[in-house]
């Protein structure tokens, strides 16, 4: 059902890693525990037992490169896809508010899995599209409506009074936007965006399954010739989790900066 | 007190609005003419705010004709952000930009809508903070000043924009007692330059001191019109002397 009324609803929270807060700040923070407990599991096991570690680890940076490549196209992607849909959803405009809508809801509706299959094959009858921008697509499509909805939320989040006073004083409704809501609006949304942020490093996975040599088909094409399955994936789970830790870590950095230049 | 044929800087005439099926205003018409001090009262819900909100189109209306400084505002062709930059507005919760300094505050709109230098505006944003007797706090966010303070800025915001008129919503509601005082004065002061102004509000010696008109409120309608002498003294609607006996 569609669901158009959630005004003062608290921010939906995605499946993202933690954003470590202040309350964190003793010695024993559980970012320091997993952090140091995956660097420090990795060195382990490469250097008590090389092989297969040690080759593992060293088959694998192309992947974390293509990873990347695929998680901050998507980003950016989603990030303006996302900024459009939000804007689109509180529009007083029928037709943007209705595609805005409707876009959510479909997106919302159908696994990332089936989109980046559907979409591959979709742009694969039209145009020929590179493997890795079909999947840089396919996740945007995605997590712009995700976006959409964090981004809705923190404008809604900005007091009425905010659009108000701005028009009083002869500004257009996108002057009082750009100039007054949207960068109290970019405060708010923050830490919700820093969590898709993060969900979509992990959801780049999914591209595998597709011709893109990501992280995890790097493994994948390791273990298949090398048989060492559990080896190979212990691997791969300790250096997406070093990443996503670090990820973590710079966007609550970020956050702290903005609410100190308060 | 001014009177003989000032242009008129408000003309509404047979006001409706309706909020679903409750009727806020109902076929209200009042005129305002220029340098007139207005005050509005009335008890809560009798619709002054919503009057007062659609002499700058923040509230649409249903039915009627407002007229600001000569420009039909409901007219189709009218550009309203054209009336909103001569028509300056004090809220009650000040609505101050919490992201952006005092003085940033001030000059926002003067370079934005008003096309002003970054200098022009900056100077102009210091003079009136002089005049509303804050200057000092030119450089510092909203966030840190008092009520009162903060209510002084939004006054100096709104007269940045040089406003042939000036409304307030309830511009003291929202204060601690103790520092009503300091907003009324910058008012008075404002009143006695000759700025147009409509106010409500429920400051009675506000009211009794610088109004020319009072004009009383009940069920979305205008009771009652007057000086206000006559409005405090011989009030001749049973609705006004209940109000008053009630808030005096």
């Amino acid at each position: 059902m569609m669901n158009m009324e959630h005004d003062n609803k608290p921010i939906e929270v995605g499946d993202g890693a933690a954003i470590p807060t202040k309350a964190d700040a003793g010695l024993f923070t559980a970012w320091r525990i997993s952090f140091l407990g995956a660097v420090g599991a990795l060195a382990y096991l490469v250097i008590a037992k090389p092989d297969p570690y040690l080759n593992i680890l060293k088959f694998v940076p192309d992947g974390i490169v293509v990873t990347f490549k695929v998680t901050i196209g998507a980003i950016l992607l989603s990030l303006v896809l996302g900024l459009l849909t939000g804007l689109g959803r509180i529009s007083g405009n029928r037709f943007f508010n209705g595609i805005a809508s409707v876009y959510v809801e479909v997106i919302r509706g159908i696994p990332l899995l089936v989109q980046i299959f559907y979409i591959y094959y979709a742009l694969g009858r039209i145009v020929h599209v590179p493997d890795m921008l079909s999947a840089i697509i396919a996740m945007a499509v995605c997590y712009g409506a995700y976006m959409g909805e964090v981004f809705r939320a923190g404008i809604q989040s900005i007091p009425k009074g905010q659009m108000e006073a701005a028009l009083s004083l002869g500004m257009t409704r996108s002057q009082a936007m750009g100039h007054v809501i949207l960068p109290q609006a970019v405060k708010v949304v923050l830490p919700p965006i820093g969590n898709e942020f993060i969900a979509l490093l992990k959801d780049s996975s999914l591209v595998s399954i597709l011709a893109v040599s990501d992280l995890l088909r790097r493994g994948r094409e390791y273990a298949s010739e090398s048989f060492a399955y559990f080896e190979t994936y212990t691997i791969i789970a300790l250096v997406y989790l070093i990443i996503t830790l670090i990820l973590s870590k710079l966007i609550g950095m970020m956050e702290e900066r903005i609410n100190e230049n308060r | 007190m001014k009177t003989g044929d000032q242009r008129r800087m408000i003309e509404a005439r047979d006001v409706v609005k309706y909020f679903g099926r409750f009727k806020a205003l109902d076929r209200v018409s009042f005129d305002v003419r220029e340098g007139e001090k207005v005050v509005i009262l009335g008890p809560s819900g009798s619709g002054k705010s919503t009057l007062l909100r659609s002499i700058n189109q923040l509230e649409t209306i249903d039915a009627g004709r407002i007229v600001v400084n000569g420009i039909d505002i409901n007219d189709p062709a009218t550009d309203i952000t054209r009336v909103r930059e001569e028509v300056g507005m004090v809220f009650q919760s000040f609505n101050l930009f919490p992201h952006k300094t005092v003085l940033e505050n001030l000059t926002l709109a003067q370079v934005v809508v008003r096309k002003r230098s970054r200098q022009e505006a900056r100077e102009k944003g210091l003079e009136l903070l002089r005049k509303v007797g804050i200057a000092e706090k030119a450089d510092v966010f909203p966030g840190r000043l008092s009520g009162g303070q903060q209510q002084r800025v939004a006054i100096a915001r709104s007269l940045a924009m040089d406003p042939k008129l000036m409304l307030f919503d309830e511009p003291t509601s929202a204060l601690d007692p103790e520092m009503i005082g300091e907003v009324l004065d910058v008012m008075k002061g404002l009143a006695r330059e000759g700025m147009t102004m409509v106010v409500v509000t429920h400051e009675m010696g506000f009211a009794r001191e610088v109004a020319d008109r009072v004009i009383f409120m009940d069920h979305g309608a205008i009771v009652e019109e007057g000086t206000p002498e006559h409005f405090f003294t011989s009030p001749t609607h049973e609705r006004t002397k209940l109000f008053l006996s009630q808030i005096l």
